[in-house]
Protein backbone atom coordinates (compact mmCIF):
# COMPACT_ATOMS: atom_id res chain seq x y z
CA UNK A 1 0.00 0.00 0.00
CA UNK A 2 1.70 3.58 -1.05
CA UNK A 3 1.87 6.43 1.55
CA UNK A 4 -1.07 8.02 -0.40
CA UNK A 5 -3.58 5.12 0.09
CA UNK A 6 -2.47 4.88 3.93
CA UNK A 7 -3.33 8.31 4.47
CA UNK A 8 -6.77 8.03 2.61
CA UNK A 9 -7.14 4.86 4.87
CA UNK A 10 -6.40 6.77 7.78
CA UNK A 11 -8.27 9.81 7.23
CA UNK A 12 -11.46 8.18 6.69
CA UNK A 13 -10.76 5.85 9.59
CA UNK A 14 -10.22 9.63 11.76
CA UNK A 15 -12.79 10.96 10.49
CA UNK A 16 -15.90 8.27 11.30
CA UNK A 17 -13.89 6.91 15.11
CA UNK A 18 -16.28 7.76 17.66
CA UNK A 19 -13.01 7.22 20.22
CA UNK A 20 -12.31 10.69 18.56
CA UNK A 21 -13.82 13.72 17.12
CA UNK A 22 -16.38 11.82 14.83
CA UNK A 23 -20.00 13.28 15.46
CA UNK A 24 -23.25 11.35 14.33
CA UNK A 25 -24.32 13.55 11.22
CA UNK A 26 -28.03 12.54 9.67
CA UNK A 27 -27.66 13.31 5.75
CA UNK A 28 -30.98 13.46 3.43
CA UNK A 29 -30.31 13.55 -0.59
CA UNK A 30 -32.28 15.66 -2.39
CA UNK A 31 -34.18 12.52 -3.30
CA UNK A 32 -35.00 11.94 0.06
CA UNK A 33 -32.94 9.05 0.83
CA UNK A 34 -31.60 9.77 4.51
CA UNK A 35 -28.45 7.90 6.47
CA UNK A 36 -26.76 8.34 9.61
CA UNK A 37 -22.99 9.12 9.12
CA UNK A 38 -20.04 9.81 11.12
CA UNK A 39 -17.89 13.02 10.33
CA UNK A 40 -16.28 16.27 11.54
CA UNK A 41 -18.65 19.04 12.79
CA UNK A 42 -18.13 22.35 13.13
CA UNK A 43 -20.55 25.54 13.95
CA UNK A 44 -18.98 28.36 15.06
CA UNK A 45 -18.75 32.16 15.17
CA UNK A 46 -16.22 34.07 13.50
CA UNK A 47 -15.32 37.14 12.53
CA UNK A 48 -16.25 38.29 9.05
CA UNK A 49 -16.33 41.40 6.90
CA UNK A 50 -19.32 42.48 5.03
CA UNK A 51 -17.74 45.24 2.75
CA UNK A 52 -19.28 48.16 4.90
CA UNK A 53 -15.82 49.11 6.49
CA UNK A 54 -16.85 47.65 10.08
CA UNK A 55 -16.36 43.69 10.34
CA UNK A 56 -19.32 41.90 12.14
CA UNK A 57 -19.70 38.63 13.93
CA UNK A 58 -20.78 36.05 11.63
CA UNK A 59 -21.73 32.32 12.31
CA UNK A 60 -19.94 29.61 10.28
CA UNK A 61 -20.90 25.86 10.30
CA UNK A 62 -19.16 23.09 7.96
CA UNK A 63 -19.05 18.93 8.35
CA UNK A 64 -16.03 16.85 6.90
CA UNK A 65 -17.17 13.54 5.32
CA UNK A 66 -15.88 10.07 4.07
CA UNK A 67 -15.37 10.63 0.41
CA UNK A 68 -16.02 6.77 0.34
CA UNK A 69 -18.51 6.41 2.45
CA UNK A 70 -20.86 9.26 0.72
CA UNK A 71 -20.41 7.48 -2.75
CA UNK A 72 -21.08 3.94 -1.15
CA UNK A 73 -24.27 5.56 0.17
CA UNK A 74 -25.92 7.97 -2.07
CA UNK A 75 -24.17 6.85 -5.35
CA UNK A 76 -22.92 10.45 -5.23
CA UNK A 77 -21.42 13.34 -3.96
CA UNK A 78 -23.68 16.11 -2.28
CA UNK A 79 -23.88 19.43 -3.79
CA UNK A 80 -24.77 22.92 -3.41
CA UNK A 81 -28.38 22.92 -4.90
CA UNK A 82 -29.43 26.31 -6.30
CA UNK A 83 -32.43 24.71 -8.30
CA UNK A 84 -35.83 26.43 -6.12
CA UNK A 85 -37.86 23.16 -7.47
CA UNK A 86 -35.64 20.78 -6.12
CA UNK A 87 -34.91 19.85 -2.77
CA UNK A 88 -30.72 20.45 -1.13
CA UNK A 89 -28.53 17.95 0.00
CA UNK A 90 -29.72 18.19 4.31
CA UNK A 91 -27.48 17.68 7.08
CA UNK A 92 -28.62 17.54 10.76
CA UNK A 93 -26.39 16.88 14.21
CA UNK A 94 -26.84 17.81 17.85
CA UNK A 95 -24.58 20.69 19.12
CA UNK A 96 -23.16 20.62 22.69
CA UNK A 97 -26.07 21.32 24.47
CA UNK A 98 -27.71 18.31 22.42
CA UNK A 99 -30.25 21.22 20.55
CA UNK A 100 -30.76 19.61 17.08
CA UNK A 101 -29.49 21.57 13.92
CA UNK A 102 -30.74 21.25 10.59
CA UNK A 103 -28.79 23.03 7.89
CA UNK A 104 -28.13 22.78 3.94
CA UNK A 105 -25.23 22.47 2.07
CA UNK A 106 -24.40 25.39 0.16
CA UNK A 107 -20.86 24.20 -0.58
CA UNK A 108 -19.21 21.14 -1.11
CA UNK A 109 -14.95 20.41 -1.99
CA UNK A 110 -14.10 17.08 -2.22
CA UNK A 111 -10.87 16.11 -1.69
CA UNK A 112 -10.36 13.02 -4.12
CA UNK A 113 -6.92 12.46 -3.31
CA UNK A 114 -7.00 11.81 0.45
CA UNK A 115 -11.12 10.96 -0.14
CA UNK A 116 -12.79 14.16 2.10
CA UNK A 117 -15.69 16.37 1.54
CA UNK A 118 -16.12 19.54 3.21
CA UNK A 119 -19.74 21.04 3.08
CA UNK A 120 -19.97 24.13 3.83
CA UNK A 121 -23.11 24.48 5.55
CA UNK A 122 -26.22 27.38 6.01
CA UNK A 123 -28.99 26.74 8.61
CA UNK A 124 -31.95 25.39 6.61
CA UNK A 125 -35.87 24.92 8.25
CA UNK A 126 -37.29 21.87 7.13
CA UNK B 1 -6.53 85.55 26.13
CA UNK B 2 -10.11 85.99 27.53
CA UNK B 3 -13.00 83.47 26.28
CA UNK B 4 -15.50 85.56 24.53
CA UNK B 5 -18.51 82.94 24.61
CA UNK B 6 -20.91 83.34 27.56
CA UNK B 7 -23.21 80.92 26.80
CA UNK B 8 -23.11 77.32 27.37
CA UNK B 9 -22.75 75.49 23.86
CA UNK B 10 -25.55 72.47 24.21
CA UNK B 11 -27.94 72.87 21.86
CA UNK B 12 -27.67 69.89 19.43
CA UNK B 13 -26.05 70.64 15.68
CA UNK B 14 -29.12 70.15 12.73
CA UNK B 15 -27.33 67.50 11.34
CA UNK B 16 -27.88 65.29 14.72
CA UNK B 17 -31.62 66.48 15.35
CA UNK B 18 -32.48 65.57 11.10
CA UNK B 19 -30.28 61.78 11.74
CA UNK B 20 -33.06 61.22 15.12
CA UNK B 21 -36.06 62.66 12.90
CA UNK B 22 -35.28 60.74 10.02
CA UNK B 23 -35.27 57.63 12.36
CA UNK B 24 -38.38 58.57 13.49
CA UNK B 25 -40.07 59.48 10.56
CA UNK B 26 -39.16 55.48 9.44
CA UNK B 27 -40.22 54.24 13.03
CA UNK B 28 -43.77 56.31 12.98
CA UNK B 29 -44.70 55.14 8.95
CA UNK B 30 -43.48 51.54 9.17
CA UNK B 31 -46.06 51.54 12.66
CA UNK B 32 -48.61 53.14 10.68
CA UNK B 33 -47.98 50.78 7.47
CA UNK B 34 -48.46 48.18 9.64
CA UNK B 35 -51.56 49.29 10.85
CA UNK B 36 -53.04 49.95 6.86
CA UNK B 37 -52.09 46.38 6.00
CA UNK B 38 -54.10 44.93 8.96
CA UNK B 39 -56.64 47.26 7.94
CA UNK B 40 -56.62 46.52 4.01
CA UNK B 41 -60.00 44.36 3.13
CA UNK B 42 -57.82 41.91 0.75
CA UNK B 43 -55.40 40.26 3.37
CA UNK B 44 -51.53 41.35 3.46
CA UNK B 45 -48.89 40.51 6.16
CA UNK B 46 -48.25 43.60 8.32
CA UNK B 47 -44.79 42.17 8.46
CA UNK B 48 -44.29 42.98 5.45
CA UNK B 49 -44.14 46.73 6.00
CA UNK B 50 -42.23 46.30 9.56
CA UNK B 51 -38.67 47.68 9.90
CA UNK B 52 -36.40 47.47 13.07
CA UNK B 53 -34.76 51.03 12.72
CA UNK B 54 -31.70 51.60 15.04
CA UNK B 55 -29.19 54.84 15.22
CA UNK B 56 -25.79 54.80 14.75
CA UNK B 57 -25.26 51.34 15.47
CA UNK B 58 -22.15 49.39 14.29
CA UNK B 59 -23.38 46.34 14.09
CA UNK B 60 -26.91 46.37 14.03
CA UNK B 61 -27.30 42.73 11.70
CA UNK B 62 -25.68 41.12 14.79
CA UNK B 63 -29.71 40.87 15.81
CA UNK B 64 -30.33 38.34 13.34
CA UNK B 65 -28.04 35.96 14.85
CA UNK B 66 -30.71 34.68 16.77
CA UNK B 67 -33.12 34.89 14.22
CA UNK B 68 -35.49 32.02 13.54
CA UNK B 69 -32.94 29.15 14.04
CA UNK B 70 -32.69 25.83 12.38
CA UNK B 71 -34.81 24.02 14.57
CA UNK B 72 -37.57 26.32 13.21
CA UNK B 73 -38.14 27.61 16.24
CA UNK B 74 -39.33 31.07 16.38
CA UNK B 75 -35.96 32.96 17.89
CA UNK B 76 -35.23 36.71 17.21
CA UNK B 77 -37.42 38.79 14.83
CA UNK B 78 -36.03 38.69 11.06
CA UNK B 79 -38.12 41.62 10.03
CA UNK B 80 -35.41 44.12 8.19
CA UNK B 81 -33.72 45.88 9.71
CA UNK B 82 -32.83 50.05 9.58
CA UNK B 83 -29.30 51.60 10.62
CA UNK B 84 -29.49 55.42 10.56
CA UNK B 85 -25.62 56.82 10.69
CA UNK B 86 -23.97 60.32 9.64
CA UNK B 87 -21.53 59.67 7.12
CA UNK B 88 -20.37 63.37 5.90
CA UNK B 89 -20.84 66.99 6.65
CA UNK B 90 -19.88 69.04 4.39
CA UNK B 91 -20.18 73.11 4.40
CA UNK B 92 -20.28 75.47 1.30
CA UNK B 93 -19.11 78.87 1.71
CA UNK B 94 -21.05 80.28 -1.13
CA UNK B 95 -24.24 79.58 0.73
CA UNK B 96 -23.20 80.55 4.04
CA UNK B 97 -22.31 83.77 5.75
CA UNK B 98 -19.41 83.95 7.63
CA UNK B 99 -20.71 85.84 10.96
CA UNK B 100 -23.38 83.34 11.55
CA UNK B 101 -25.09 80.78 9.36
CA UNK B 102 -23.43 77.79 7.84
CA UNK B 103 -25.17 76.22 5.12
CA UNK B 104 -24.61 71.88 5.56
CA UNK B 105 -25.26 69.20 3.45
CA UNK B 106 -24.80 66.29 5.55
CA UNK B 107 -25.07 62.42 3.85
CA UNK B 108 -27.02 60.06 5.82
CA UNK B 109 -26.11 56.53 5.26
CA UNK B 110 -28.77 54.52 5.62
CA UNK B 111 -28.34 50.57 6.01
CA UNK B 112 -31.20 48.64 5.35
CA UNK B 113 -30.14 44.95 5.85
CA UNK B 114 -32.15 41.79 5.04
CA UNK B 115 -32.61 38.11 6.58
CA UNK B 116 -32.94 35.02 4.45
CA UNK B 117 -33.36 31.58 5.78
CA UNK B 118 -33.65 28.79 3.44
CA UNK B 119 -36.62 26.44 3.67
CA UNK B 120 -38.21 23.96 2.59
CA UNK B 121 -41.40 24.83 0.61
CA UNK B 122 -43.25 21.69 1.01
CA UNK B 123 -43.66 21.01 -2.49
CA UNK B 124 -39.95 18.90 -3.81
CA UNK B 125 -38.69 22.16 -3.49
CA UNK B 126 -37.23 24.58 -1.25
CA UNK B 127 -36.42 28.95 -1.19
CA UNK B 128 -32.80 29.85 -1.33
CA UNK B 129 -32.14 32.19 1.79
CA UNK B 130 -29.55 34.41 -0.78
CA UNK B 131 -32.58 35.14 -2.47
CA UNK B 132 -35.05 35.66 0.55
CA UNK B 133 -32.26 37.76 2.13
CA UNK B 134 -31.98 39.96 -1.11
CA UNK B 135 -35.36 40.56 -1.95
CA UNK B 136 -36.09 41.57 1.91
CA UNK B 137 -33.14 43.95 1.68
CA UNK B 138 -34.36 45.78 -1.41
CA UNK B 139 -38.38 45.60 0.01
CA UNK B 140 -36.74 47.71 2.97
CA UNK B 141 -34.57 49.80 0.78
CA UNK B 142 -37.43 50.63 -1.36
CA UNK B 143 -39.97 51.33 1.36
CA UNK B 144 -37.47 53.66 3.27
CA UNK B 145 -37.20 55.92 0.00
CA UNK B 146 -40.75 56.23 -1.07
CA UNK B 147 -41.15 57.11 2.70
CA UNK B 148 -37.96 59.96 2.97
CA UNK B 149 -38.87 61.11 -0.45
CA UNK B 150 -42.58 61.53 0.45
CA UNK B 151 -43.88 65.08 -0.22
CA UNK B 152 -44.95 64.91 2.98
CA UNK B 153 -41.24 65.00 4.42
CA UNK B 154 -39.81 67.67 1.68
CA UNK B 155 -38.80 69.15 4.72
CA UNK B 156 -38.18 66.20 6.98
CA UNK B 157 -41.19 67.32 9.23
CA UNK B 158 -39.15 70.50 10.09
CA UNK B 159 -41.71 73.80 9.37
CA UNK B 160 -41.34 75.36 6.25
CA UNK B 161 -40.64 78.46 7.06
CA UNK B 162 -37.89 77.74 9.89
CA UNK B 163 -34.95 78.13 7.46
CA UNK B 164 -33.75 74.27 9.19
CA UNK B 165 -33.87 71.86 5.71
CA UNK B 166 -33.20 73.05 2.68
CA UNK B 167 -34.07 70.19 0.51
CA UNK B 168 -33.36 66.33 1.03
CA UNK B 169 -32.22 64.22 -1.74
CA UNK B 170 -31.34 60.42 -2.32
CA UNK B 171 -27.87 60.01 -3.81
CA UNK B 172 -27.07 56.71 -4.39
CA UNK B 173 -27.97 52.91 -3.04
CA UNK B 174 -25.90 50.18 -3.19
CA UNK B 175 -25.77 47.16 -2.23
CA UNK B 176 -23.50 45.26 -0.33
CA UNK B 177 -22.46 42.24 -2.04
CA UNK B 178 -21.32 39.03 0.56
CA UNK B 179 -18.08 38.70 0.82
CA UNK B 180 -16.89 35.20 -1.09
CA UNK B 181 -14.82 34.19 1.83
CA UNK B 182 -17.99 34.73 4.44
CA UNK B 183 -19.73 31.93 3.50
CA UNK B 184 -21.61 32.45 6.74
CA UNK B 185 -24.62 30.18 7.74
CA UNK B 186 -27.04 32.91 8.04
CA UNK B 187 -28.14 34.81 4.98
CA UNK B 188 -27.77 38.55 5.49
CA UNK B 189 -27.50 41.08 2.37
CA UNK B 190 -27.58 44.88 3.09
CA UNK B 191 -28.08 47.66 1.17
CA UNK B 192 -27.18 51.57 1.72
CA UNK B 193 -28.87 54.13 0.80
CA UNK B 194 -27.07 57.55 0.77
CA UNK B 195 -29.18 59.88 1.68
CA UNK B 196 -28.17 63.62 1.33
CA UNK B 197 -29.93 66.83 3.08
CA UNK B 198 -28.98 70.51 3.15
CA UNK B 199 -29.46 72.41 6.26
CA UNK B 200 -28.67 75.20 7.93
CA UNK B 201 -25.65 75.60 11.24
CA UNK B 202 -25.95 78.37 13.96
CA UNK B 203 -22.99 79.04 15.81
CA UNK B 204 -22.96 81.49 19.12
CA UNK B 205 -22.98 84.82 18.27
CA UNK B 206 -21.63 88.57 20.12
CA UNK B 207 -24.50 90.29 22.03
CA UNK B 208 -24.56 94.07 21.46
CA UNK B 209 -24.85 95.92 23.88
CA UNK B 210 -27.35 98.57 23.78
CA UNK B 211 -25.85 102.40 23.51
CA UNK B 212 -28.37 104.77 22.37
CA UNK B 213 -31.93 104.30 21.75
CA UNK B 214 -32.85 105.94 18.92
CA UNK B 215 -36.58 105.51 17.26
CA UNK B 216 -38.56 107.37 14.72
CA UNK B 217 -41.63 107.70 13.12
CA UNK B 218 -42.85 109.01 9.92
CA UNK B 219 -46.46 110.61 9.29
CA UNK B 220 -47.63 112.74 6.37
CA UNK B 221 -49.18 115.75 6.81
CA UNK B 222 -52.90 117.15 5.59
CA UNK B 223 -50.60 119.12 2.69
CA UNK B 224 -48.83 115.18 1.79
CA UNK B 225 -45.93 116.58 3.40
CA UNK B 226 -43.84 113.55 4.55
CA UNK B 227 -42.71 114.20 8.52
CA UNK B 228 -40.32 112.58 10.44
CA UNK B 229 -40.25 112.56 14.29
CA UNK B 230 -36.82 111.26 16.39
CA UNK B 231 -36.82 110.32 19.58
CA UNK B 232 -32.80 110.47 20.83
CA UNK B 233 -32.53 108.61 24.46
CA UNK B 234 -29.46 108.83 26.32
Amino acid sequence: MSLRDQASTDLERIIENDGDFAWPVTVTSPWGQTESLKGFTNDIGQEIDPETQVSVAGRTASVALSLRTLADTFGQLPIGVTDETRRPWVVCFTDVDGNELSFKVSQAMPDAALGSVLCMLEAYTQ
Amino acid sequence: MTAQIGELIEARDAAEILRDEIAAILKVESAKQQELAKAATEYKDPLGWKLRVFVERSNPWHEFQQAPDNTGALGEDPSPIVNVAVDQLSYDMSKSDIVERLHNTTTYNVDCYGYGQSASDNKGGHTPGDYLASTEALRAVRLVRRILMSGHYTYLGQPKGSRFVWRRWVQAVQIFQPAIDGRTVQHVVGARMQFQVECNEFSPQVQGETLTLVSSSVKRAETGEVLIEGDFSP
